[in-house]
């Protein structure tokens, strides 16, 4: 019998998280007030955020001791098993290890319950009793409402209404750990109220549910607001997963020559990533890959070339499947990490060209999902897809040169609550459009010219 | 091949913002009179989606929509606040 899974003992926990802005080569842009056009300072963040959360977003310590009472919780799944993922390498028959951290054995599935306990403890400490949030798909609003169950504090979900609808089965899982989920836009807040008064059937956005959670949490000295990916403080909690994988690989000898998550916020990429950035910063040779959903058609079709991020070819040169730099308008092209859910220090780090960027479709990325529960077992959130995706892909490109490499990459969840996408992948709703020869010869004239990797 | 330019409205996609299946209505839609932001990146393999949307938005709508700089989610956050505090102000 081979060995599979690679496990800590619970008093091999990290007592630290890893805090990357000590270790940074250039320093990022502090953040200024739109309003003042001063530097950002903890005053502006006071109304939502308390102060000792604060003081972690902007601290650049290195090591954070984790909070006993954090520790506690985190026991109740963590440190989560190291696997190696041998069906899926006897499947692609390339020169490849791949090794998967298995976040989707904590009690909502996912990864992002390792900030939404922090974020709940030190609420807690700081004396708030009601914590205010906005989720899109219900991974982020299931995560804080069991955490604030852990410390006792009210949790109030605004779920966006057209998700609230479809995903009953996670506005359930809430209410089971004594949220209020409640589909946005609603009358609770003057920002919902006028959309319904315009758009009575408005089914909601993003947009409109954080402008609700904030607007609850504002004004209210109970009250505080919670964010689950973006913010520094986030992706700090969230190290604890390469933190315990770089002890459990050490266990085994190996050191990955990849490690890759997927980046919508960036949270559970740089969970996984940042303590492996910090290695390559230090002068380890080790890719690092960011992936990111797109819908780009030249995966298939176009050529595998250098092409500019921007119209104005301002941006560094990205290597990827590409159609061409005016095929699309500027701010679209380039993807996550250049919209503004994207993480300051994930866009940072590929700006500094520390770490690559991927960008792959979501039909492709199902497909390797498929592929993934069919040789592993287990069923991946569908982010988790792009992931395996990356996956599948470099271990292609391994088999392509020749060359042995060992894959580390981050399963951030399962995709048991998530079945209807894979309803949608399979019965053939989610479907490509050929694009014809013409729009192809055309788009594809844009990157004449253009060096090849 | 259906014909994809009948009638977009109804064709379904994985949002990457929200997590699930909506349709492009909702992309649209999404933030207001305009669409979201990743329209194009999104869609631009179901059907011919920016051809679409020139045809039917302004320069300006289109300038706004796409050819605006990003913001990052700091000043958006900042940026929400003053408007809550603003909005409590008014009710009060």
């Amino acid at each position: 019998m081979k060995q599979v899974k690679i496990f800590l003992d619970e008093s091999e926990m990290p007592r630290q998280w890893y805090n990357i802005l000590a270790d940074l080569p250039t320093p990022m842009s502090p953040p200024l007030h739109p309003g003042t056009g001063q530097p950002v300072g903890p005053d502006d963040l006071a109304p939502v955020f308390p102060m000792n959360l604060i003081e972690q977003e902007v601290s650049t310590e290195r090591w954070i001791d984790i909070p006993e009472e954090v520790l506690d919780v985190y026991t109740l799944w963590r440190p989560s098993p190291l696997y190696r993922a041998r069906g899926l390498e006897k499947l692609l028959d390339a020169p490849v290890k791949i090794y998967y951290k298995n976040e989707g054995v904590s009690p909502p599935g996912s990864h992002k319950p390792n900030t939404a306990v922090a974020q709940a403890y030190y609420n807690k400490a700081f004396g708030i009793k009601r914590l205010s949030t906005e989720t899109g798909a219900g991974q982020w609003g299931s995560a804080l409402s069991m955490a604030c169950q852990m410390f006792g504090l009210e949790c109030r979900v605004f779920m966006v209404k057209v998700s609230y609808e479809q995903k009953p089965f996670r506005g359930l899982m809430m209410k089971v750990w004594g949220a209020n989920c409640i589909p946005s836009p609603s009358d609770k807040t003057q920002a919902g109220r006028s959309v319904l008064a315009e758009s009575p059937d408005s089914p909601g956005s993003l947009g409109i549910a954080i402008s609700e959670a904030i607007e609850d949490a504002v004004g209210d000295p109970d009250a505080r607001y919670s964010l689950g990916s973006v913010l520094n403080h986030v992706l700090l909690h969230q190290t604890i997963i390469g933190l315990e994988a770089q002890k459990q690989l050490e266990k085994i000898g190996v050191y990955p020559d990849i490690v890759l998550g997927c980046a919508g916020g960036g949270s559970n990429f740089a969970g996984l990533c940042l303590p492996f950035v910090r290695d390559k910063i230090h002068g380890k040779d080790l890719t690092v890959i960011a992936v990111e959903p797109t819908s780009c058609p030249t995966m298939t079709r176009g050529p595998f070339a250098y092409d500019f991020g921007d119209k104005a070819q301002t941006t560094p040169l990205l290597a990827m499947h590409t159609l061409g730099h005016d095929f699309v308008p500027a701010p679209i092209h380039a993807g996550g990490l250049r919209y503004h859910g994207m993480a300051p220090i994930v866009s940072h780090l590929a700006k500094e060209k520390i770490i690559e960027c991927q960008a792959y479709d979501q039909l492709r990325t199902f497909e390797a999902g498929i592929k993934w529960a069919q040789t592993e077992g287990f069923i991946p959130a569908p982010e988790t897809n792009h992931a395996i995706a990356a996956v599948i892909q470099e271990a292609v490109k391994a088999k392509e040169e020749g060359k042995e490499k060992t894959i580390l990459f981050n399963w951030s969840g399962h995709g048991i609550i998530d079945l209807a996408a894979y309803d949608a992948y399979l019965s053939g709703a989610l479907q490509h459009y050929e694009m014809s020869d013409e729009e192809l010869a055309r788009a594809l004239k844009a990157i004449e010219g253009l060096p090849k990797p | 091949m259906p014909d994809r330019e009948a009638e977009p409205d109804a064709y379904r996609i994985r949002c990457p913002k929200l997590g699930g299946e909506v349709t492009f209505a909702y992309c649209r839609w999404e933030q207001g009179e305009l669409p979201c932001s990743r329209v194009i990146l999104c869609w631009q393999t179901h059907f011919p989606v920016q051809a679409y949307l020139k045809d039917r938005l302004s320069d300006d709508e289109w300038d706004s929509c796409f050819n605006t700089p990003p913001r990052d989610k700091m000043t958006t956050l900042l940026e929400l606040i003053e408007a809550a505090k603003q909005r409590k102000d008014t009710a009060s």
